[in-house]
């Protein structure tokens, strides 16, 4: 089998229509909020973080604004716009993976060229606001720590002392907040947490001559690595999705209150879902959420990205990789200077409120392992295979896609049943004796295949159950000889 | 099928350390198995045999009986369910430090530190290339259920469930007062905290090791209930999301003293089987009760 890789891109789709990330988006007048995927850089070095979050906000920007909780007032500085791009940029490259091989000829020598496609992934339904709030206050408790007009948006730092005060300051200022924030604004505020508040200048928005959200960066030190995605939880009960890039000098970044589990890596698949890889992984995440109980946090990709690192990069690369300018532009400084490790973790969470009623806290370790979302096609043989290596390959590949099959199965719960030809035709190319010595035959392939871990915790709970009954007949045991 | 069940029973009867060493691969397996680890076996393989090699050489070396093997099993399996590396080299020095801190650092014939604790304190200092994982088990009431119900066979029967008991009462009563009361998060919030595999299996697991728990059963309540306070402050102020781990190797340094200023009986995994040593007073012991006085040292 020749492994012979070259690169080709095919385009990225995203669904939905406007996304948050750890605030959540307070619409001025009436216009509708929408929680939906969101995505966010997260560079930690030492003490400092930066955090930027991109505004994918599709509604009228005149009603966009939002918050967010933040260790420290800001000072202007650590406040920056960067370009949309990076995102784009850091999501292609590290986006899962599908991959091609051909097979060769056993009768013959030939040489093809491998493609590579990337998965598109948005998802969660957009979720309205609800907001009902008369009452008048003139003491708010406010401080307002810091104001500040970067590029097109008005920035406020907020320290407040309460959050019905906090909350009203927002509701008379024009902003809309969700009825159930102050249960999340009270921890905040006792945490000491400041609120970083942004809206449009839609008259500098025009002159910028830009016709979207550019995605604001901010940075501050504080031991606290986390993402505070409660907020974004105020007012919405279902599920959002979170896209986090994180880079760091030593290794990947784990979260530490929830667990980090791999996505479903490096399976062979059928050729047809090359057509459908989008939906492909959309299934497959959806699925190994469920599978983990949908509390934990997905690595989809995890690599040394040090632009003087050597090594190779990704297996197969989905996208250039990331040039000094955009490490720059996300953040990551220490790697222009020539020094430093750049390592690139890649997670992706889906969260509600009911399975992560904390928010997310990260730390950062050595762990260097690489890893990514990659899934495999491999086309057959072309040409004549009557030769008896042919024949011994043909066997090879009727069972090979069986098992494509069943891994397809396994990992989407796609119902397959229609697609058996895609086994079958195998068949024709063999000869009648090679056909009739064939095993049969494999599962139908139709509907969510069972299996995930309940099996194995009843039977781990068994051995629980087994151990504690000894135990309670050797105590009972003992105390008879006492 | 009744004879391998009895004869099972005899086995687990015989030493508490059996049940240990029973329950600490159930978890293992678990988490290999159903939370689907980032695992290497050889990652498994270096730790327990590095720590039941560094065990046999000391046995021989001090000749020792040979059943403390199991206690070196024990350690290595904690490890295994703890200690993570870049490294195999890494892991073994982890490993090895764990061992050889029971024979080198003691006390009045009574190991200082925590073996597995030692050995993870070892690898992170020493080498930066170790980590801990606190979100590997993730939190749920299943996890306080399998771990709590595991923990308190073994802990029933090595008497050291007071241990546990007062540090998980302290960080819960510490951590509902701030989350709850004065931050004002929901119960929920607590809960997710509170059932943290990693706290609980730290909790009923590492804390409560007989061999490096003060003896006296007032000095072990103070003694949980500090490392409770010492995890809770600087996992709550300092964001050190493995605090308790810290905590217990600052407080193992003053296990010693403990020992010096209230009188207990040291402990022995093997009680009912050998004879109590003379120095050592012996109030408190029962016959066929697992508090009598220490015969092997591990």
């Amino acid at each position: 089998m020749k492994k012979n890789l070259i690169l080709a891109l095919s385009a990225m789709t995203l669904a939905g229509s406007a996304s948050a990330f750890c605030g959540f988006y307070v619409a001025r007048a009436d216009a509708t909020l929408f929680n939906d995927r969101s995505e966010v850089i997260l560079v930690r070095d030492g003490l400092r973080t930066t955090i930027t979050m991109s505004n994918d906000f599709k509604g009228n920007v005149k009603d966009f604004a939002m918050v967010v909780p933040v260790p420290t007032v800001l000072k202007e500085s650590d406040i920056r716009i960067v370009e949309r791009r990076v995102f784009s940029a850091l999501d292609a490259y590290s986006s899962p993976r599908l991959v091609e091989y051909w097979d060769d000829n056993p009768c013959q020598q030939w040489l093809y060229a491998d493609e590579v496609e990337m998965a598109d992934m948005a998802v969660a339904e957009p979720t309205a606001m609800k907001s009902s709030m008369n009452r008048k206050e003139k003491d708010y408790g406010v401080t307002i720590e810091a104001q500040y007009t970067v590029g097109e948006y008005d920035i406020l730092i907020l320290g407040a002392k309460e959050s019905n005060g906090l909350k009203q300051w927002l509701l008379d200022n024009g902003y809309k907040i969700p009825d159930t924030a102050h249960e999340v604004l009270d921890p905040y505020i006792r945490s000491g947490l400041k609120f970083f508040v942004v809206k449009v200048d839609l008259q500098r928005l025009q002159a910028s001559g830009f016709d979207f959200l550019r995605p604001i960066q901010v940075r501050f030190e504080s031991s606290k690595f986390m993402l505070p995605i409660r907020l974004g939880m105020a007012n919405s009960s279902g599920v959002q999705d979170m896209i986090v890039y994180a880079f760091t000098r030593t290794g990947r970044v784990e979260c530490v209150n929830y667990r980090t589990v791999k996505v479903p890596s490096d399976r062979n698949i059928p050729l047809f879902t090359q057509q459908r890889f989008g939906q492909f992984y959309k299934d497959l995440f959806d699925r190994s959420y469920k599978r983990e109980g949908r509390n934990a946090v997905a690595l989809e990709y995890a690599w040394n990205v040090t632009p003087s690192f050597n090594g190779m990069k990704c297996d197969p690369c989905v996208g250039p990789p990331p040039m000094p300018r955009e490490f720059a532009e996300a953040g990551v400084d220490w790697s222009n200077n020539g020094g430093g490790q750049v390592f690139f973790t890649r997670m992706h969470v889906r969260y509600s409120r009911d399975k992560f009623p904390q928010d997310l806290f990260f730390q950062v370790t050595p762990n260097t392992e690489h890893f990514q979302a990659r899934y495999i096609l491999t086309h057959p043989a072309k040409g004549d295979l009557s030769c008896a290596a042919g024949q011994e390959y043909l066997e090879q590949l009727y069972y090979r896609r069986g098992r494509e099959m069943d891994e397809l199965n396994a990992l989407t719960g796609w119902d397959l049943s229609k697609e058996r030809n895609y086994v079958e035709e195998v068949k024709g190319k063999m000869s009648p004796e090679r056909r009739n010595s064939l095993d049969q035959p494999f599962l139908p392939w139709n509907g969510p295949s069972s299996g995930g871990p309940t099996p194995m915790i009843a039977l781990l709970l068994g051995l629980l159950a087994l151990i504690s009954g000894l135990f309670s007949l050797s105590a009972r045991r003992n105390k008879a000889y006492a | 099928m009744l004879f391998i069940l009895s004869s099972v029973r005899h086995f687990l009867q015989r030493d508490a350390r059996h049940f240990q060493i029973v329950f600490l691969s159930v978890f293992l397996l678990f988490g290999t198995l159903v939370l689907q680890w980032d695992v290497r076996w050889s990652r498994y393989t270096v730790l327990l045999g590095t720590s039941l090699a560094v065990q046999a050489l000391f046995i021989k070396w001090k000749a020792l009986p040979w059943n403390s093997l199991k206690s070196a099993a024990i350690t290595g399996l904690g490890l295994c369910l703890l200690l993570q590396a870049g490294g195999l080299p890494t892991l073994a020095l982890g490993a090895t430090v764990a061992i050889a801190g029971k024979f080198l650092v003691r006390f009045r014939g009574k190991h200082v530190f925590n073996p597995a604790n030692l050995g993870i304190v070892a690898a992170i200092l020493l080498t930066g290339d170790a980590w801990v994982s606190p979100g590997q088990w993730g939190s749920g009431p299943a996890l306080l259920f399998l771990v709590g119900s595991a923990g308190s066979m073994v802990l029933l029967r090595v008497g050291r469930i007071d241990t546990s008991m007062a540090f998980l009462i302290t960080f819960a009563v510490l951590d509902a007062l701030r989350s709850v009361f004065f931050l004002g998060w929901g119960l929920d919030v607590w809960a997710h905290r509170m059932t943290n595999g990693s706290l609980l299996l730290f909790a009923f697991f590492m804390i409560t090791d007989p061999m490096t728990t003060p003896n006296a059963p007032r000095a072990r309540i103070i003694w949980s209930m500090l490392i409770a306070l010492i995890a809770f402050g600087t996992s709550t102020y300092a964001y050190v999301h493995t605090a308790p781990i810290w905590a217990l190797f600052v407080l193992c340094a003053f296990t010693p003293l403990l020992d010096i200023l209230m009188n207990g009986d040291r402990f022995s995994w093997l009680a009912g089987q050998e004879k109590p040593s003379a120095s050592v007073p012996q109030e408190g012991t029962r016959p066929g009760s697992l508090l009598a006085i220490e015969q092997t040292m591990q």
